[in-house]
Order: C-alpha cells, then sequence, then structure tokens
C-alpha cells in the first residue's frame, strides 16, 4: 500500500476528532532546527465543513482491538485498515510543514495489540520528529487509555498537548457503547497529567527564585517541562440520553479539578447501526453550539454551569444563546451602567464579550461613554442594547426597561438570523393574487 | 486638537516610514499640520492646492523614531509602523497627528479612543496585523528546487516584511522567495546568511512554473488530506468561505 492510500484511510478516520487547535504553546525554534510554536495558534485551512485545518491530524493506525459501538473503526467494522510506520509520519509532517501547510501534528491511534505498544509506536514517531529532524513545532498525541504512567511520562516531554477523550459523559453510557474501556481508564492518566502540570508550575517558580544563580534557567525549564499547552477531552453530543445540564456540571469539574484547557463537544454522526445507538439523520449542531457557548462563558465569562441551567430545565433554550436565556431570568440585575459597571458585570451583558469589555474599561479612563462611543469603539449593540444604559439614559426609541419587549426583539433578532427557506419564494407578475389587508399592515409596520 | 497652524499645504513624501517621520519633525518644529500627506508617485496636481515635496532625512527620522522609543512607548512606535503598512488612502495624515499627540500626552495615548485619528491608527494597526496574521496560515510554500521555496500572496496590506520575518524565524535553513503579486515585491531569504534578508521590487514577467518532483508529490497528498479530514454529514461552504475569503483562494494548493 502506497503512502496517499494510507493518507487516506488515516485521515478519513482521524476526522472525527474535533480538536484542532494549535495554541499555547510557544516553544522556540533553534538556529538549525525547523519551526516554532506560536501562542495564539494559527489555523492553515478550512475544510469543506467549515471546521479549521491547523494540525495534520492522523491515526497512527485504524487496527483497532477495542469495540466501541460508535465509532468507525471498531473492531467488527468491515472498514479498509491501515497502519503508518513511525517513519512515514515524521517524513509526511516535515513534508507539509516545510511548505506552511500545516502547524503539526495532531496523532492519534486506534488500539493495536496493546495500548502500551500503540503508546510505544506513538513515541517512535515523535522521537524522530523531535531529536532528528529537530522540529519545534507544534504536537498534539492522543493518550491511549490504558497505557502505563512511565510511557504517558515520556510522552509528555516530547509533546505541546495530551489529550484523554470522555467521549460518553456517564458510566452507564460507557459501560453500554464502550464495554472495553472503563472510567478508571480514562481518569487515571487524566489526574496523572493534571498532577504533573501542577508540577510545571513549581519547577517555574524555583527557576525564578533561582535565575541569579543559573546561567539558563528558562532553557532548562523548557526542557523539563510537561505538556506545555495542557490537556483536553472530547465529549461526543448526542448518542446516549445525558441532559445539557449534567455535560456542563462535567466540563465545570473538569475545568476545575483537572485543569483542563478545553473539552471539545463532538456532535453525533450517525456512522454504525446499532441497536444501542440512536439513528439521527442529522448531527444534532445547534445543540453542539449552544454547548460550546456556555462552555465559553465557564471560562471566559466567569459563570458556573449552576447559573446556566438548572434541574427543572436542564437543557438549552434553542430559540436563545445561553447568555441571553440568563439575563431574560435574571432581569432584576440589569440595566447595566457602561460608565460604571465592574468588568465582572460587563461580561455578563448579552453581546459585549471579553474585547469588548476591556475597551469599554480602557476608553471610560479617560472619557465617559455614550451610545455613539460604543459604536466607534466596535461594541456590537445588536442586542447589548437592551440591557444597558449610558450616562442613566437608553438606547433611542426604547423607552423603558421591559422585560416582554426585550424578550420579544431578541427573539425576532434570532428569527432574522436564521431565515427558513421554506418561507419564501419567487414572486411572479401572473399569480392574481392581490395583497390582503393583513399584508398591507405587516409592510408598514415591519412586523413579519 | 492642540492650537498649532493649520497649513492648507500638501506635502509630498517618498513613501518610507522615514520620509513620513522626517515629516513628523518638521511639523513638531514648526507647530504646524499640513492638510494632508500623499506619496509622491500618487499625487495629481491640482492648481487650487500647493504641494511641497519634503525630502527624506535620516537624522529628523531617527530623532523621531528614537523620540518615540524612549519617551513615548514601544507600543506607539510599532503602532505607527502598522499603521503605515495599511493599504488605506489617507493613513499618513492620521499617523502624523497620532505621532505628534503621543509626544504630548506620553503613553495614554493608546487609551484615548475618542479621538477619530488614534482610533484609526488603531484600526489600521488591527487590520494589518489580522491580515498577516491569516496569511501566516494561508501562504503555501512551493519547492521550485532543492531546498529553494517560493510563495505568491496577493495582500491588501503590505504585510510582506511581516511575513517575511515569521518564516524566517520558522524555518531559518530554507531558502525563501515571497512574491507580493499585487505590489510586484519579492522578498528574499538566504540561509547561508542567517541575520539578513532583502525586500526589491519584482521585474514584470517574474512567474514561477516549474517545481521538484517531490514537491509534486507533495500537493497530491496535501489535497488528498484536505478532502479526507471534513465530514460529510456537516458540510458547510459558507462558513467555510466566511473563515477563509475566496480572495486568498488563488494561492492555496488544496483549492486550486
Amino acid at each position: 500500500m502506497d503512502i496517499q492510500e494510507k493518507l487516506e484511510i488515516l485521515s478519513d478516520a482521524a476526522k472525527y476528532d474535533a480538536s484542532c487547535s494549535s495554541s499555547g504553546s510557544n516553544r522556540k525554534n533553534s538556529s538549525n532546527g525547523i519551526g516554532n510554536g506560536d501562542i495564539s495558534g494559527i489555523c492553515h485551512s478550512w475544510g469543506a465543513d467549515g471546521r479549521c485545518i491547523s494540525l495534520l491530524k492522523i491515526l497512527m493506525t485504524n487496527c483497532c482491538m477495542y469495540d466501541c459501538k460508535y465509532c468507525i473503526n471498531r473492531r467488527t467494522n468491515a472498514v479498509p485498515r491501515a497502519t503508518f510506520t513511525p517513519r512515514e509520519i515524521a517524513d509526511l509532517t516535515i513534508g507539509f510543514y516545510k511548505r506552511n501547510y500545516i502547524e503539526g501534528l495532531f496523532l492519534s491511534s486506534a488500539v493495536i495489540k496493546s495500548a502500551d505498544y500503540t503508546t510505544e509506536l506513538m513515541i517512535q514517531a515523535i522521537t524522530i520528529l523531535r531529536n532528528e529532524y529537530n522540529f519545534h513545532g507544534y504536537i498534539h498525541a492522543k493518550t491511549i487509555p490504558g497505557s502505563s504512567q512511565e510511557l504517558i511520562d515520556q510522552l509528555g516531554k516530547l509533546v505541546d498537548r495530551m489529550s484523554v477523550n470522555i467521549e460518553l459523559p456517564s458510566n452507564d453510557s460507557l459501560k453500554l457503547l464502550a464495554p472495553d474501556k472503563s472510567k478508571l481508564d480514562i481518569v487515571k492518566p487524566m489526574s496523572y497529567i493534571s498532577n504533573k502540570l501542577e508540577n510545571n508550575q513549581r519547577l517555574l517558580s524555583t527557576f525564578s527564585k533561582k535565575r541569579n544563580f543559573s546561567l539558563s534557567p528558562v532553557t532548562k525549564y523548557q526542557k523539563e517541562k510537561f505538556v506545555p499547552a495542557g490537556q483536553t477531552t472530547q465529549m461526543i453530543i448526542g448518542a446516549t440520553p445525558e441532559t445539557d445540564l449534567k455535560i456542563i456540571k462535567l466540563s465545570e469539574s473538569l475545568y476545575n479539578t483537572m485543569k483542563l484547557k478545553r473539552v471539545y463537544y463532538s456532535a453525533y454522526v450517525s456512522i454504525n447501526k446499532d441497536s444501542c445507538l440512536p439513528t439521527l439523520d442529522k448531527p444534532p449542531l445547534l445543540r453542539e453550539n449552544r454547548l460550546y457557548q456556555a462552555d465559553w462563558l465557564l471560562r471566559f465569562y466567569g459563570f458556573h454551569a449552576d447559573e446556566l441551567l438548572e434541574e427543572k430545565h436542564p437543557n438549552f433554550n434553542t430559540f436563545l444563546d445561553p447568555k441571553c436565556d440568563w439575563a431574560l431570568r435574571n432581569i432584576d440585575k440589569f440595566p447595566v451602567e457602561i460608565n460604571k459597571a465592574s468588568y465582572s458585570m460587563l461580561l455578563r451583558v448579552p453581546g459585549i464579550g471579553v474585547i469588548s469589555a476591556k475597551r469599554i474599561i480602557t476608553a471610560r479612563r479617560s472619557f465617559s461613554l455614550n451610545f455613539e462611543n460604543l459604536k466607534k469603539l466596535g461594541v456590537v449593540l445588536k442586542r447589548a442594547r437592551y440591557f444597558i444604559t449610558c450616562n442613566g439614559k437608553y438606547f433611542d426609541k426604547i423607552s423603558s426597561f421591559n422585560p416582554s419587549f426585550i424578550n420579544e426583539n431578541l427573539l425576532m433578532l434570532e428569527k432574522r438570523s436564521t431565515p427558513s427557506k421554506n418561507n419564501y419564494s419567487q414572486l411572479s407578475l401572473f399569480e392574481n393574487s392581490l395583497p390582503t389587508k393583513g399584508d398591507v399592515i405587516k409592510c408598514l409596520t415591519g412586523n413579519f | 486638537m492642540f492650537n498649532w497652524k493649520l497649513l492648507k499645504t500638501i506635502y509630498l513624501y517618498d513613501g518610507t516610514l522615514n520620509g513620513l517621520f522626517t515629516i513628523a519633525f518638521d511639523c513638531y518644529i514648526f507647530k504646524s499640520i499640513p492638510s494632508n500627506i500623499i506619496f509622491e508617485d500618487n499625487y495629481i496636481s491640482n492648481f487650487l492646492d500647493t504641494a511641497i515635496y519634503i525630502k527624506t532625512d535620516n537624522e529628523k527620522s531617527s530623532r523621531i523614531w528614537n523620540g518615540l522609543y524612549n519617551n513615548v512607548s514601544y507600543d506607539t512606535l510599532y503602532n505607527c509602523y502598522y499603521a503605515f503598512l495599511s493599504c488605506q488612502k489617507n493613513k499618513e495624515i492620521n499617523i502624523l497627528k497620532y505621532i505628534l499627540k503621543a509626544f504630548i500626552d506620553g503613553p495614554k495615548i493608546n487609551t484615548m479612543l475618542h479621538i477619530d485619528y488614534v482610533l484609526e491608527v488603531m484600526k489600521l494597526r488591527k487590520n494589518v496585523l489580522h491580515e498577516s496574521h491569516r496569511l501566516k496560515g494561508l501562504t503555501r510554500l512551493s519547492e521550485i528546487n532543492k531546498n529553494l521555496f517560493y510563495a505568491s500572496i496577493h495582500p491588501d496590506n503590505n504585510v510582506i516584511e511581516l511575513l517575511g520575518h515569521f518564516f524566517i524565524k520558522r524555518f531559518p535553513l530554507q531558502n525563501l522567495i515571497l512574491h507580493d503579486k499585487n505590489r510586484n515585491l519579492l522578498f528574499l531569504y538566504n540561509s547561508q546568511n542567517p541575520n539578513n534578508y532583502e525586500i526589491i521590487s519584482s521585474p514584470s514577467n517574474f512567474n514561477i512554473s516549474n517545481y521538484s518532483i517531490e514537491e509534486i508529490e507533495f500537493q497530491n497528498l496535501w489535497k488528498t488530506f484536505f478532502k479526507n479530514i471534513s465530514i460529510k454529514e456537516r458540510t458547510n461552504p459558507r462558513l467555510q468561505m466566511q473563515y477563509m475569503p475566496k480572495k486568498y483562494w488563488q494561492n492555496l494548493t488544496e483549492l486550486k
């Protein structure tokens, strides 16, 4: 089998991994090496599905000994199988990297023979890259559930980011759909990595104390640094009956206890037919989108999972995004005065994000802001206008603060931005239907 | 802004940052501001206005350069540089006012976003950095000879130097030719001489059509990867176009 065919099979098999970010590591290049990390990450292309391509995302092999029901590479599926040699992976990565196609390598694998054997092969490939080719670009390696701690240690010192996929958000679902994996297999490496990451912090502080005495503490620190870009995980959405609340709670505890950099959500695509699996016409993309919105609120906006959802309403509103939804339920906290509100309260206004909030804080130091200034600063008022005042004044046309009015307007915004295709048709000159009285009123008032 | 004399004259300059800094120096000394600053090649004379050509003086420009760096802030100097790379037409006059104001108000200039020209300079800077960041990903290098790489780009702003720096850091051992086809500029880097690079204007018929054998092979591999990595059930060409506007597609191997 030539390399072209292998790439075809093994990139196709790797595409269901959502993670493709290349941020978080600023590994430096050496004068005789190739590549460096970019702290903010760089996207190199976007596929036909609109997902960014920044890493060469491939499987080492898709010959799997496990039989996870949701997975395309399960043992019992009849799909073409292939295996890369470590050398082939290294050569392919360098060839692509040199031409600026990619930011680095995302290496995952099915479990061949045993977890340890698979991890060893991955380490071989990455060692060739790092030591032989002097490659300092980004490498993300997937941890194979059940591999030994020594190997994880070795891998962690070579790569920038590691991830262990949870895939299914509860133990029952795991038992049902991934009978060969246990919760312990997943949690153990994850907590091991997070402990090592805490060590990183300690290393950094001891080195910075020693800075005056040793020659190059920073380079020494970098050599010993374990997984500088942290670890991530992924969950499949819609294959099992868990509610959004349960998922978002799990994410929150992963961020707090395991110090994860990110949790990815992957809308379930029906690939396998099985009695345990739901059959979906389309992947639940809206639900995935809502979860990502909520995830951002957890990480950057200071929200807690309990604030976003409650036992009575365990799933997200399909019409409104989680932040608007929260604002309408907590309408007593609004309107917010732009010139006085704290940073954390500004962040809670729908339509104001981290960048806008920071800009407002900087700008209002030198002068007092009105709506015109906000527009100039680039703050989008589409949603925010209903929730804020500038120097005690509401946005024009909004005469008073009225929750039901806000709700209606927000829903209308949402409808307008996602027009359903069936409601419109080409007007015809030859149809002799005159506009009704209702149509005329609609035209005049603008309420469609 | 300040109670300086507002002249009716237009200043012409040679299109370099040093030229603009020379003008800034003169304005600062004479406490006057021209009605506009235009690159001499773009100027179309008109009998109503008076235009004066200001000769670039490296002595004067380095005074501004050091003044910004030492007395205002590193960021302010870089904001001027980034804004200057922009393709916008009236950038010069805004940058000039920004520099003069910076000498009066110091580093806090960058928070004074309610002043039009400060906001404008910030916007230009953002626009330039955004495009250069995008092109860091969307530039495709092709090997035309053993270890000699070529890439053509069509950027709106003059980002070739920013990109060149980025690639030198990343690939110090690769010889590189970057070609800005909108401006006919070439960025040349020789790995034998890692501390130097050159930007020259390109001959009008400069074109590359021969690639090494290995190059064709990798281009095919890349196309295969690109095709296979997207999930069919999630196809969303609008989203793809939103992130990667069509104007960049002409230089992308995978979409040719």
